[in-house]
């Protein structure tokens, strides 16, 4: 029997809201989440702003744990505890041994850790308090969420930059696929920490005014931070137990551009195979797909090389369908950018309506898309594609299907 | 399921710069665990924790110094391992780009470029920081930079975990087999010891000191070449060994603790030999996760007692070159190794249980 694989829950933190409804509310008004930077002292940098999420949620965890928690830990749980009520999941009545938790993340409690680094640098080491690092392995938020709710089941988290989530959705969907899991909590938290900003602001990969993706003036990034968890379940089970079904996830292709540790490859090539390997897996046709959730980080090599891809990858089609560009208004969420933007390829597919790209004012010829300008739209789309294309030419690209 | 197979093997370690250095030193029985000691340590510190580290070390002949010079520690780990690993194989990697993987785990690649951004940002001022360090302060750059280096255009994956980060890419390699996303895959795991990292760990009492049991922190890198059978039979690839079985049986404690139940222990080293077709009594060697830590290498020896009787041969590799995810890619290597040198050991159950009760069992058998 084949195990197709369902979403029966989502959860989302973002810029834009702490819960999924003000989040996708946030997006389908084209509102944008990007502001001053106030987590740490930015003044220095040249660019200045971020998406930062406006104050915490709660976690939904005693005290003593919350004081130990990283904002990313918090913003996951309380993105999962989302997800986990979305899916009217009984966990009492459920075997926890076939619950599995898959997460991308990166940045995790580093935060914390630059707090212990620059103590220890402006005042030695009796001033700086280790356990600040603590929160700093990149699979806290994974091991917390699996402790909170108790789940037994297979446990990863990958790390492989800007397409961290993605690809641990697809890991989520082979657990459930190859009969490992009944159900995996998955998708991603990740959130700003100076080194990722400074990074990006080092290689100019920043825009100093927020970003404008596909637009002809577009500079450069915004970084962002946000929590997205999708509940991954196998189709007959779900049905049975009569959940909501909110969409399919219908398959992945995971590559190696093999080109360049921070450019993408400019032909397209690279990322027109992870398109196909997608379709491959999803058993799709270029001609199936109805919408783009394009990576688009606004930078000038990414928008381009990605419009190139998907050219190559759907042919003359590519330029009729709809193709938005979120991180116009959620920033670039890096290690969880895969997940929140699942989230709302899954709610694009449920509802039928295409969030925009906003801010978008000067075509340019190599960005010939229909980017959904600046306006949400209804569309019929019965099959999503998001993609997500990362520094170190780790590429994903994932399927979502209407029920 | 795809059935597959090890067709390669490598290892740098703190013992030895391939695998055969590292066998023959752990064979004599030397240990790698030292003091932390020398001009850029600070003095004055309350604890001692000793680490078995790497030392000096050069990337050729596998990669030249000149490329190597701007690659952080783990990626010239990760490329020489790399490379011996497909020698080993007799791997060619021409015509077959697109059908090769390389699935990596660590704990915290990239921590020390990661700690000298954050000092030039924070003394240099942040528009001072360089950028060519900032990519390397990603975990997934030892991958990526396989990846360029060898031309692998299948999945390219990095997976963190505390501990069995290796353990979990060879979970996940079996399904991207499965699949048929690639027929072969570089499977291992690369991480870096870094001094502020180590000196934190020290405060916090969490590592072994002259006074008080615990892990030692260790480094290094490794990788199986884990092939479909079918597509290494038809290139003609010597077996090793093949992965009979990958199981993960995780307990919900907080992520820090390192504390283990011996039954949910043995619960999965029993798993693990079931799936994989596996009586104990076949089992000839066992690599520990014995690293240390008192509650949990007592929990393991309590578990194994439970589950063989009469015990096999065990091998505490950690004891030699301390704790970290490559050590465990380390063990894996050596059990494929061991398997090919004695077919006769049958089976060998490579146990991995990490901080955050991440429990992982591996079982290979001779081809």
């Amino acid at each position: 029997m084949i195990r197709r694989v369902v979403v029966t829950g989502l959860g989302a933190v973002s810029s834009l809201g702490n819960d999924l409804r003000t989040t996708w509310d946030g997006l389908v008004a084209g509102r944008s989440g990007i502001g001053l930077i106030t987590l740490f002292d930015a003044s220095a940098f040249r660019t200045k702003l971020a998406a930062e999420i406006k104050s915490l949620p709660d976690p939904g965890v005693p005290a003593p744990i919350r004081r130990r928690l990283s904002r990313t830990d918090v913003i996951g749980l309380a993105a999962a505890a989302e997800a986990l009520a979305d899916a009217g999941l009984d966990l009492s009545r459920e075997n926890p041994e076939r619950i599995g938790v898959v997460l991308g993340a990166g940045v995790s409690g580093l935060l914390d850790s630059e707090r212990y680094f620059r103590t220890l640098l402006a005042e030695g080491p009796r001033a700086a308090r280790p356990t600040l690092v603590l929160n700093h392995p990149p699979d806290q938020t994974t091991d917390r969420i699996a402790e909170r709710w108790g789940l037994l089941g297979p446990r990863s988290t990958i790390t492989t930059a800007c397409s961290s989530s993605a690809t641990s959705l697809g890991y989520a969907a082979d657990l459930i696929r190859s009969g490992l899991c009944d159900v995996v909590v998955t998708g991603g938290a990740d959130t700003l920490a100076r080194l990722t900003h400074g990074g990006f602001n080092a290689l100019r990969a920043t825009d100093p005014d927020p970003c404008r993706p596909f637009d002809r003036g577009r500079k450069g990034m915004t970084v962002g931070e946000a929590a997205g968890i999708l509940i991954f379940e196998e189709e007959e089970r779900a049905r049975r137990r009569r959940a909501r079904i909110r969409g399919r996830f219908l398959g992945y292709g995971v590559t190696s551009d093999a080109h360049h540790m921070t450019q993408p490859e400019p032909t397209g090539e690279a990322g027109a195979r992870t398109i196909r390997a997608c379709l491959d897996d999803a058993g799709l046709n270029p001609g199936d797909v109805d919408y783009v959730n394009a990576h688009a980080t606004a930078t000038p090599q990414n928008d381009a090389a990605e419009t190139a891809a998907l050219k190559r990858a759907l042919g003359a089609r590519a330029k009729e369908i709809p193709v938005s560009a979120i991180k116009s208004m959620l920033g670039h969420c890096l290690c969880s950018a895969g997940a929140i933007e699942a989230v709302a390829t899954v709610l694009t597919v449920e509802t039928g309506v295409v969030p925009p790209t906003i801010r978008y004012e000067n075509p340019d010829p190599d960005c010939d898309l229909d980017v959904v300008p600046n306006v949400a739209r209804k569309a019929r789309v019965r099959t999503a594609l998001s993609s997500s294309f990362a520094f170190g030419g780790n590429s994903t690209v994932i399927a979502f299907g209407a029920v | 399921m795809r059935s597959a197979v090890i067709t390669g093997v490598s290892a740098v370690t703190a013992l030895g710069r391939d695998l055969e250095a590292t066998r023959a030193a752990l064979a004599a029985g030397k240990s790698a665990i030292a003091p932390v000691e020398g001009l850029d340590v600070p003095a004055g510190r309350p604890d001692h924790s000793p680490a078995a580290r790497i030392g000096t070390f050069t990337t050729e002949p596998e990669l030249p110094r000149s490329k190597a010079r701007r690659l952080d520690r783990s990626s010239q780990y990760a490329v020489v391992a790399a490379r011996q690993a497909l020698a080993s194989a007799r791997y060619s990697m021409t015509g077959r780009e697109e059908r090769t993987g390389i699935l990596l785990g660590t704990g915290s690649a990239g921590a020390t470029p990661l700690v000298d951004f954050e000092r030039q940002m924070a003394l240099e001022g942040p528009e001072s920081a360089s950028p060519f360090l900032f990519p390397y302060t990603v975990s997934n750059a030892p991958a990526s930079v396989v990846a360029i280096e060898l031309q692998i255009r299948g999945p390219n994956v990095t997976i963190t975990q505390k501990d069995p980060a290796a353990q979990n890419a060879l979970l996940y390699a079996r399904l991207l087999l499965e699949g048929r996303r690639a027929d072969a895959i570089l499977v291992g795991a690369a991480d870096e010891w870094n001094l502020d990292y180590h000196l934190a760990y020290e405060r916090i009492h969490a590592t072994r000191t002259p006074n008080r049991p615990g892990f030692v922190l260790g480094e290094g890198a490794a990788f199986l070449l884990v092939e479909d059978e079918e597509s290494a039979r038809a290139r003609g690839a010597r077996v090793l060994a093949r992965v009979a079985s990958v199981v993960m049986r995780p307990a919900a404690v907080s992520p820090q603790l390192r504390q283990a139940r011996p039954r949910r222990l043995e619960e999965a080293m029993r798993a693990a030999l079931d799936e994989a077709g596996v009586p104990p009594s076949t089992v000839g060697l066992v690599h520990l996760s014995k690293n240390g830590v008192t509650e949990t290498d007592a929990a393991e020896a309590f578990a194994l007692s439970r589950l063989f009787s009469p015990m096999p041969r065990t091998a505490a590799v950690k004891d030699a070159l301390g704790e970290n995810p490559a050590i465990g890619a380390v063990q894996l290597a050596l059990a494929a190794d061991q398997l090919l040198r004695a077919p006769e050991t049958g089976a060998v159950l490579v146990n991995a249980f990490g901080a955050g009760g991440n429990v992982l069992c591996a079982v290979l058998t001779e081809p």
